[in-house]
């Protein structure tokens, strides 16, 4: 092993050993909730400054682990998460009586699998991480067996995710036969023929599925409700932000050379449906959680609205617009960790605003930053990408991602109101979580700030290129 | 000189987060005067030659003589309604949010650049939307959801055009794009983007399905801003960024834009006749007000937009007149609805103000409400006689409905109660009447120092 190999590796390494030094440690003498919470969140902050104070440079393993902006942005995101995740669901351990030791090791678990497919430059590697990004979400999902709601949900969530993998081994095997490697820099200099193609549209698929893009998004609704609400974000945002980073890769491998690919037309066609069945599907909704979920697929719409309008030169709009979906979504999920159903409707939220001002006005800023309503940061993300796709001559995908953000008002207005409704008399005051409220907060205030100071958030974004 | 107008009521909102409680009240009225007496230095001293006032953040941020003059009215408008809003709930969160919208609100006169125009504008409809969801009256939650969802697909259109806009030209700055010239099929297309967002605020006819509710639904002091001053920002959007960055496009689209406006005049004066509620008939006769100011507004020459300026500040200052002396009424009779009669009796003073309210409202002679209407309608005939002509018949239908009020709710044998005004009501209404009356007398304050930017306007337009 090199310098290289290991610098490329670092942040990685520090997510998975921290996750085994938990368990040893829980093994040993038992660690409470609270404690291997913060441990692990200490774990993966750390792998974020890892990422950046390391930073760019050569890739390692023969180029097999990329070591660029991309990764290092991405990386030092999904770490950001992660530790927000962990905060915000040792609450949770206590409440279901789980083991806190193995739920931590399991997060970092993910993590880590996320850190190594935005990493990945070759597609053993991509579904290396892939699987280590899956496998402990799985468990995750279904971890509290008292619900048999919870089962169903977790189980889906298994088989579609496994057969996504299936689907993405498959196209690699294809790739495989076709171009006799497996690294990225090796498909670009392929000849079109129908392996390669086949085997790109089946990796396509796979990463799709993972970034919860119509009309691979029929697990999001039921999976996201069933499982906890901290394993929820990690969901909607960990692998969301890897499934993208790993298929900005695998664009911006096919897009240039003599055998470029044109991935307008595809990317399109799933972004304008992705948004437009995910915004329809969410107007009906009256349970919040699967109301977020298709909140959540709509947003992955808009990602790919940029991706197909810039292709590989993407990257900044994508960065920072992940970068913004994740602290709305981290927040958003975070008020509904706070409160004291796991999976409420509308009415439970009646009377929220009084007993908690702060989380509704919390709250408040992330809904609208869902929107894209200025002056949060949720507006500056969606002009970028709707800027991008003027840019890119798609003009109609602007209109149509304007026009849904209005029909998206509709859903978020509604969550936010019925936080004023007035109270229910059965209804259980939520508890005083300080922490869980405090990463809120920070949530929230980092979405103001980033919206009327983009500018630094801008710069790190534009660090993510080739 | 324009940053302060952001910055502080943006201190008083966030002072509210302090534990001020009663302090939050007079604390946004001094915010309020201070921006009025601020934008009116600035008026009298310099805004006149549109340039950018701070050479820091001069490129996004500026004022000339139209926006001075409307941050003149924001300023006053804000104070009144903030000295208006005695005995709110939650008085902290209620005067953060109306800071906030003060804030919005100025940016939106302030911004240079259409991105930073599009954020104002549309982050002015939060504090809107919450002020009216949790302090609004009966109707409140279907008035808000229906106001939001008309304005947001209106911004939706205007965001779509400023994106296309921007990208195709390579800027977003205002100035830079009134230079910048668009065949005259993309010109009529882009104007009728932007207009979807400023039809629906103004509201044009018939885009104005969210007006009665709203107006009906939202507390006071906050239609009050809604109709005095929300209104105008789109008033300014078609005549300083329509008209300059679309002059063929909006030229063409004239002959419809005045059609609808007409009647629109008409349409909401005739509907303001048959009210029976105080709050109904403000929201109608406001209608027909803001429709006048809109066909001045899409014609583009130097008089229509000194008409515009003057009719905006007018009907800005005669609206908050008439909402406040609605509030005093309906905190008399315990009802929007019209009085029994009777009421000039026991209330002179009371009487007296809203008689000279309505006929400001009219737009008797020596109101400001003439000096707006008859430029206005001075500036139509010159290229729409016939558009100008069916204008003027709502001077007839004004008096109709302005007399009608009086009569039912001062005049006749009515079993009236109430107090008459007190010394607090009277201390809020009679700037408002001074204002008046020097706007009525001597239109060419106002015009004088904004005369050269009118000029330039009138000059970009050709």
């Amino acid at each position: 092993m090199t310098t290289a190999d290991a610098a490329a590796i670092a942040p990685v390494a520090a997510l998975a050993f921290g996750a085994c030094l938990i368990v040893a440690i829980d093994l040993l003498g038992k660690l409470g909730s609270r404690a291997s919470a913060s441990l692990g969140a200490i774990v993966a902050l750390g792998a974020a400054v890892i990422a950046v104070a390391v930073g760019p440079g050569a890739p390692g393993f023969g180029a097999m682990v990329a070591r660029d902006g991309v990764a290092v942005f991405f990386v030092a995101l999904i770490g950001t998460v992660t530790a927000a995740v962990l905060v915000l669901g040792a609450g949770y351990v206590t409440r279901d009586d789980l083991p806190p030791g193995e739920v931590v090791a399991l997060l970092l678990f993910s993590a880590a699998g996320a850190a190594l497919m935005a990493s990945a430059n070759d597609l053993l590697i991509l579904f290396l991480g892939l699987e280590l990004l899956s496998l402990p979400l799985y468990v995750l999902a279904g971890l509290h067996r008292a619900r048999i709601h919870g089962d169903e949900g977790a189980l889906t969530y298994f088989l579609l995710g496994a057969s996504a993998s299936a689907v993405l081994l498959y196209g690699t095997a294809l790739l495989y036969a076709a171009t006799a490697q497996t690294t990225f820099t090796g498909l670009g200099r392929s000849t079109h023929n129908s392996l390669y193609l086949a085997g790109l549209a089946l990796v396509l698929g796979g990463l799709a599925f993972k970034a919860a893009l119509v009309p691979f998004h029929t697990w999001a609704p039921d999976a996201y409700e069933s499982a906890r609400t901290p394993v929820t974000a990690q969901m909607a945002v960990v692998a969301k932000v890897a499934a993208f980073a790993a298929l900005l890769r695998v664009i911006a491998a096919t897009s240039y050379g003599e055998a470029a690919l044109d991935w307008q037309v595809s990317l399109a066609a799933l972004a304008a449906m992705t948004i437009v069945i995910a915004d329809l599907s969410a107007l009906g909704q009256r349970r919040v959680k699967r109301l977020l979920a298709y909140s959540s697929v709509s947003h992955a719409g808009y990602v790919a609205i940029a991706l197909a309008a810039a292709g590989a030169a993407a990257g900044p709009t994508i960065a920072f617009y992940l970068a913004v979906y994740a602290a709305l979504t981290i927040g958003a999920f975070g008020v509904l960790t706070l409160l004291p159903n796991d999976d409420p409707t509308l009415d439970d939220l009646a009377g929220l605003a009084r007993r908690r001002p702060v989380l509704v006005g919390a709250l408040g800023v992330f809904l609208f930053g869902l929107t894209g309503v200025p002056p949060t940061a949720g507006f500056i993300a969606k002009l970028y990408v709707f800027e991008a796709a003027a840019r890119g001559q798609l003009l109609w995908l602007v209109a149509l991602g304007v026009l849904a953000s209005v029909v998206s008002a509709a859903y978020y207005l509604r969550v936010l109101l019925a936080c004023f409704a007035p109270p229910r008399l059965d209804a259980i005051a939520p508890g005083r979580a300080r922490v869980g409220t405090a990463v809120v907060v920070v949530a929230a205030v980092v979405v103001l700030a980033v919206g009327l100071l983009p500018g630094p958030l801008l710069d790190a974004a534009r660090t993510v290129r080739f | 000189m324009p940053v302060e107008i952001l910055v502080i009521p943006l201190i008083v909102a966030l002072a509210c987060a302090l534990p001020i409680g009663a302090l939050a009240r007079p604390l946004a009225v001094l915010g309020g005067l201070i921006v009025a007496a601020d934008a009116a230095a600035g008026l009298w001293l310099g805004y006149g030659v549109s340039s950018p006032m701070d050479p820091a953040i001069g490129s996004i941020l500026g004022a000339d003589g139209f926006s001075g003059a409307m941050l003149v009215l924001t300023g006053v408008l804000f104070a009144t309604g903030a000295a208006a809003s005695t005995g709110v709930r939650s008085p902290r969160g209620y005067f953060a949010l109306w800071s906030l919208l003060q804030v919005t609100v100025s940016g939106v006169f302030l911004a240079r650049d259409l991105v930073l125009f599009f954020i104002f504008w549309e982050a002015m409809l939060v504090p809107l939307a919450l002020l009216m969801w949790l302090w609004g009256g009966a109707d409140r939650r279907a008035a808000t959801f229906r106001f939001v969802l008309y304005t947001m697909t209106g911004s939706a259109l205007f965001l779509i055009g400023i994106i296309a806009l921007g990208v195709g030209a390579g800027t977003f700055s205002i100035p830079a794009l009134a230079g910048y010239r668009l065949s005259e099929g993309s010109q009529i297309a882009f104007a009728v983007l932007f207009l979807a967002a400023f039809a629906v605020k103004l509201p044009l006819f018939p885009f104005h399905g969210w007006l009665p509710r709203a107006y009906a639904a939202a507390p006071l002091p906050v239609a009050l801003v809604l109709s005095g001053i929300v209104a105008k920002t789109a008033v300014y959007g078609i005549a300083r960024i329509c008209v300059p960055l679309f002059p063929l496009g909006m030229s063409d689209l004239a002959p419809g834009l005045v059609a609808l406006a007409a009647v629109g005049t008409l349409y909401g004066a005739l509907l303001a006749t048959r009210q029976c509620d105080t709050r109904g008939l403000i929201a109608f006769s406001s209608l027909s007000h803001l429709n006048l100011i809109g066909l001045a507004a899409v014609l583009g020459t130097v008089e229509a937009a000194r008409a515009v300026i003057v009719a905006s500040v007018s009907h800005g200052l005669v609206v908050a007149a008439l909402f406040l002396l609605a509030g005093m009424l309906a905190s008399r009779t315990g009802s929007s609805a019209f009085a029994t009669g009777g009421l000039a009796a026991r209330a002179p003073v009371l009487a007296m103000f809203t008689t000279f309210a309505i006929v400001a409202a009219i737009g008797v002679p020596g109101t400001s409400g003439f000096a707006g209407e008859f430029l206005v309608l001075a500036s139509a005939y010159v290229r729409f006689p016939g558009a100008g002509l069916v204008a003027t018949l709502v001077v007839i239908v004004a008096a109709v409905y302005g007399v009608r009020f009086l009569r039912a709710t001062f005049f006749g044998a009515g079993a009236a109660r109430g107090d008459d005004l007190s010394r607090r009501e009277r201390a809020i209404l009679i700037p408002l009447f001074v204002l008046i009356l020097v706007v009525g007398l001597a239109p060419w304050t106002l015009t004088d120092s904004v005369r050269l930017v009118t000029a330039q306007t009138a000059e970009l337009h050709r």
